[in-house]
């Protein structure tokens, strides 16, 4: 029996080959994803070690709460008297106060560098005398030794054209300040940290310019020879007044490396839902192209059956099949997920997501992972074919093999597949609406159920569907379009198995468009709401920086300008949870912004008041006058009086502050961004005008209209996007060819019928048409269960569970009817092939074919 | 079918509907060549009904698929009409069977997926032409099936189907039918129902048939039978009877 197993498998090295495509890409995309996983973080791994080398010890405040957006612990910055008084602790051999904080220089042409709002950060710190302390090495030039000297690294004088000598600017706190570079370094072997720009001052500019006059981010310590780190974390630990910490510069290696990969986890989930989808697609296919294989061998295996093999026997050598094929497919996918980790690095890089360079890395896991889910899912796709193999009777061997199976599906099935549909919603909605430890996992298994679902009704409902949208093909085509539908209509089982691998693709691009078009609806909609003004100057920063609060200033006193108002934002422990709290000038920014004010008073909002939005002045029962503990990672638990309930939570989100209450409790002191609403009577091109000539002074600065600065806002979502497109037009890509091997594989079967065909007069053109017609009935089909599906799934996520708040859905109909067409000619190229096949067939050879 | 049988079946010397000269098929090379047809040179006349006759390998088939454009010749020259079928391209050729050949095989004559009207009227369905309907309407009268019309293949009993493929053959009035072991599959009265039918057209509708068979008493419905043997005509014989044709069939064998 093993010995009929591989003559068959050889004998169709191409079926199996066309085959082996889903289950290579699948494991492909689980390998690189792994891969570039991996990779990462070992690169991640090595730079915090040279950041880390030789820091025995590390003194900080303790963190006041774990920032949002995977922005790490955060922490006010201690003060630098301390560094003397511990000096004296035991096995202390050597010490430096460390500054690091947002800073951005500008290149030579005048262009502020790097991308901080999306890219790798832009970063200040400063030069350490402590040679074991210090990552970085000089390559040209000196150690920054005065005032207004800095040393940059390697890749921003690349970028910037900057060499030692140059004069140029550096954005941090206050106004822009002019410097001379006087050393160029390197990071370890690299030219920059991980691909993010550092500027190094001496101490007293990095404290000015990066944290504040007297002030480091932490103390780093070397240890005396002999004392370990934990010894010497111990000793500084009993030295240490309250709110400070000492640890081991191991622990702090260890934490600022899983910041990092904690940073990378949604996009590597989102890759691995892909990589699932991209699998299941593959299954259905396996699942065809092994139904149509083991059909076509009805007679073969019957004959085997008469001479004595048992039925396990047949049903063994059809796994072992897919076990072959599964294995194969999943070695070449694993080797080929190398390739798909440089891509998707390509891609992350080409989408302005930096990621730093490394030597790829191969895991043990990964080649585990890979084999094991690429082979299961093969072989558990060919588990029902093989187990119909082995019911064939011996009889079949005598008998013309009629593969005309209709397979409508029983009423068991419609059941099975009802509940499986039904589980799926369940799983889903609870995933979404219960607030679980891993939703992530239930929405995804409901997903999962909701496609299984579907794709066990297909069969029933396959007919009906092809008979609808064959329905034009009689009177567009003649007799060529009848016999497409009619074919598209003989065996729903087999259409509905074909049809369900794009209408998973298609179920996902379509609620992805859906659910991104309505975030991008509901950001457009809260602007258009709450703002007035004219222009919104964009600092370029991402939320760490901003410009100078100078700026606003110098723009409110322009005549062209009634009011400039900056916008600040930071982030403070509330009521349970910690936020993103903006800051507002409250004399400028209510003239700009209508926030809605319900109770209270909007010039109140002082050093020690609070703005609350309604729903959360409700849901913690707070009215005008009370006062609510507020955690500030520099100044601690302060009180804040509830001076504003809004009713607007656009641009403020919960909470607000005014400028007074965000400098009482902020160190730096940056506007993210500046609103602008022109003078009465004023053009916009001269408002435009005059606004430019002072931002002109800042560079990295961006003057936006309300339009401008809302597509900056959707670009994030939309580079998400894109990539998301991107890996889904590899499922796509899958799936389409799952319908062309369909194809073929029917082709194969009505062999004799296309004999016939050809023989009483239907020319190559024609058979070629009916194919094509055939694969575009089968694309549509997918593409409207899909649809569907998506649609439902969006409309669901957007309205019923109103997850942006605006309960807006919008539906992109421009998209989804271009996807509609991208099927119907997917359906058409798939079938070039497998249509030119067939035309070349020999009739003769076709008619006489047993 | 007064106008159709104004031309008569016994117009001789007719002119041929389709013939070859020195036609040969050649197999495999050297040692292993098969020489499937060896310079054949036939004529089959217009209005008449032909038999082709001979033991298995004898290249009757191959005779039936070189002249009905299914299957080129390794040499000589095939004829429908005076158009010589090496002349023709794929597309010329197929339009050429459409228009001017019936077809009736063994088995797998209907196109499952179609019903028996739309079987009968394919070529002139692929052609996008309607036809002459009332001669269609003729055609499915005498082969009896109007009731069969809007049943699928599946839904036919053997004998039906055979009839069907009749029909189809006469829809389309072509200048000749090629029939290849019409009756192989069919019990013998459902047999003899197919054979009536293909002497009718011949009588009635001036249809040129010709069919390859091996049975004696299907051969008895021609008007001639062309006997062959390892690829040559060997033997004629006109107006057979059953027990004449098997009696030189056993000469042949010997």
């Amino acid at each position: 029996m093993l010995g009929t197993s591989f003559k068959n498998m050889l004998a169709h090295r191409r079926r199996l080959a066309a085959t082996a495509l889903a289950v290579i890409l699948g494991v492909a995309l689980i390998a690189g994803t792994l891969v570039l996983t991996d990779t990462i973080s070992q690169t991640f791994s090595g730079l915090y070690t040279t950041v880390y080398q030789g820091t025995d010890a590390v003194v900080r405040a303790k963190a006041a709460f774990t920032g949002i957006q995977n922005s790490g612990a955060q922490r006010p910055p201690v003060d630098a008297g301390l560094v003397a008084s511990l000096r004296t602790v035991q096995g202390v051999a050597a010490d430096e106060g460390v500054i690091w904080g947002y800073t951005r220089l500008v290149g030579k042409n005048g262009q502020a560098l790097g991308n901080p709002a999306n890219g790798a950060p832009t970063l200040g710190s400063n030069w350490s005398q402590v040679a074991a302390l210090n990552p970085f090495h000089l390559v040209a030039g000196h150690a920054p030794q005065a005032a207004g000297q800095v040393a940059i690294d390697a890749k921003s004088a690349r970028d910037g054209h900057l060499a030692v000598g140059d004069t140029t600017t550096v954005l941090a706190n206050g106004p822009p300040q002019p410097v001379q570079v006087v050393g160029i370094v390197s990071f370890g072997t690299a030219d920059s940290p991980g691909g993010a720009s550092v500027v190094l001052f001496t101490t007293p500019d990095a404290q000015r310019l990066v944290t504040a006059p007297g002030k480091f981010s932490t103390i780093s310590f070397v240890a005396q020879p002999g004392v370990s780190q934990a010894q010497l974390a111990r000793n500084l630990q009993a030295a240490l007044p309250v709110g400070l910490e000492a640890v081991t510069g191991q622990q702090v290696t260890s934490e600022a490396r899983s910041n990092a990969l904690n940073a990378l986890g949604q996009f590597n989930t989102l890759l691995i839902v892909f990589a699932v989808a991209a699998l299941l697609v593959g299954a259905f296919m396996i699942f065809n192209t092994f139904s149509i294989t083991v059909a076509q061998r009805t007679r073969e295996n019957g004959l085997l059956r008469a001479l004595g093999a048992t039925r396990r026997q047949i049903l063994s050598s059809v796994l072992l099949e897919a076990v072959t094929v599964g294995l194969l497919a999943s070695a070449v996918g694993l080797a080929l997920g190398v390739a798909v980790a440089a891509g998707l690095k390509a891609l992350l890089a080409a989408l302005g997501i930096d990621i730093p360079a490394g030597g790829i890395v191969f895991a043990a896991r990964t080649v585990i992972i890979a084999l094991v889910v690429g082979t299961g899912v093969t072989v558990a796709a060919a588990l029902s074919p093989a187990r119909k193999a082995g019911k064939v009777p011996p009889i079949a061997a005598m008998q013309d093999a009629a593969v005309t199976s209709t397979g409508y599906g029983s009423k068991q099935r419609v059941f099975v597949g009802l509940g499986v549909l039904a589980l799926g919603a369940a799983a889903l909605f609870t995933g979404l609406l219960a607030h679980l430890s891993s939703p992530v996992l239930v929405v995804g298994v409901g997903a999962v159920l909701v496609f299984f679902g579907v794709a066990i009704l297909g069969r029933t409902v396959a007919l009906p569907i092809s008979r609808v949208l064959g329905a034009p093909l009689p009177s567009l085509r003649g007799v060529t379009g009848t016999i497409a539908r009619q074919n598209a209509m003989r065996n729903p089982k087999r259409t509905a198995a074909a049809a369900s691998a794009l209408m998973i693709c298609v179920g996902l691009v379509s609620f992805i468009t859906i659910f991104a078009s309505s975030a991008t609806a509901a950001i457009n909609t809260v602007y258009a709401r709450s703002f007035t003004g004219d222009f919104i100057i964009n600092s370029g920063a991402g939320g760490t920086g901003g410009v100078a609060p100078a700026l606003a200033r110098r723009v409110g006193q322009l005549p062209q300008v009634a009011l400039a108002s900056g916008l600040r934002v930071g982030m403070a422990k509330i009521e349970g949870g910690v936020q993103q709290v903006v800051a507002v000038d409250p004399k400028t920014a209510f003239g700009i912004f209508d926030v809605q004010p319900l109770q209270g008073n909007e010039n109140d909002l002082g050093p020690d008041a609070i703005a609350v939005y309604k729903t959360a002045a409700t849901d913690h029962h707070l009215k005008i006058g009370d006062h609510i503990p507020v955690l500030f990672a520099d100044t601690g638990t302060r009180s804040m009086r509830v001076a504003l309930i809004y009713g607007s939570s656009e641009p403020a989100g919960n909470y607000f502050l005014g400028i007074s209450a965000y400098q009482a409790n902020f160190t730096n002191q940056y506007d993210l961004l500046v609103f602008v609403k022109k003078a009465p009577g004023v053009s916009t091109a001269a408002a435009l005008a005059a606004v430019t000539n002072v931002t002109k002074d800042y560079p990295g600065t961006t003057v936006q209209n309300e339009a401008q600065y809302e597509a900056q806002v959707e670009q994030p979502i939309n580079q998400l996007l894109n990539l998301i497109y991107i890996l889904l037009l590899l499922a796509v890509i899958i799936a389409l060819l799952g319908i062309g091997n369909t194809l073929a594989l029917s082709i194969y079967e009505r062999i004799r019928e296309i004999g016939l065909l050809r023989a009483v007069g239907m020319t190559r053109r024609q058979l070629r048409s009916v194919i094509r017609l055939e694969s575009v009935v089968i694309a549509l089909q997918g593409t409207a269960l899909g649809l569907l599906i998506g649609v439902l799934f969006g409309w669901a996520i957007v309205h019923a569970i109103n997850i942006f708040g605006t309960g807006v859905v919008s539906i992109p109909y421009r998209t989804l009817v271009a996807v509609v067409i991208l099927a119907a000619i997917g359906g058409v190229v798939t079938a070039i092939r497998p249509a030119r096949r067939a035309a070349k067939l020999n009739i003769l050879r076709a008619i006489v074919t047993e | 079918m007064a106008e159709l049988s104004t031309s008569t079946s016994t117009a001789a010397p007719a002119r041929a509907a389709a013939r070859t000269e020195e036609a040969c098929k050649i197999y495999g090379k050297d040692q292993t060549e098969v020489r499937a047809l060896d310079g054949i040179t036939v004529a089959f006349e217009q209005s008449r009904f032909t038999a082709i006759m001979g033991p298995s390998g004898s290249g009757k088939s191959t005779l039936l698929h070189c002249s009905a454009g299914l299957d080129t010749l390794s040499s000589g020259r095939a004829y429908i009409g005076e158009v010589n079928l090496a002349a023709l391209d794929d597309n010329a050729l197929t339009l050429l069977r459409r228009e001017k050949i019936g077809f009736i095989f063994q088995a797998y004559n209907l196109v499952p997926t179609l019903t028996a009207a739309e079987n009968i009227t394919l070529p002139l369905l692929l052609a996008g032409k309607k036809g002459d309907q009332a001669w269609i309407e003729q055609v499915i009268a005498t082969t009896a099936i109007a009731d069969r019309l809007k049943h699928r293949p599946a839904e036919l009993s053997g004998g039906q189907q055979q009839r069907v493929a009749v029909a189809r053959a006469l829809a389309s009035r072509p200048q000749i039918i090629f029939a290849d072991e019409p009756t192989g599959n069919l019990d013998s009265r459902a047999g003899a129902e197919v054979l009536s039918f293909l002497r009718r057209a011949v009588d009635e509708m001036s249809q040129t048939i010709v069919m390859v068979t091996h049975d004696a008493t299907a051969a008895s419905y021609a008007d001639r039978i062309v006997f062959l043997a390892d690829g040559r005509i060997v033997d004629e014989m006109g107006h057979p009877t059953a027990a004449g044709v098997l009696e030189r069939m056993r000469k042949l064998g010997e």
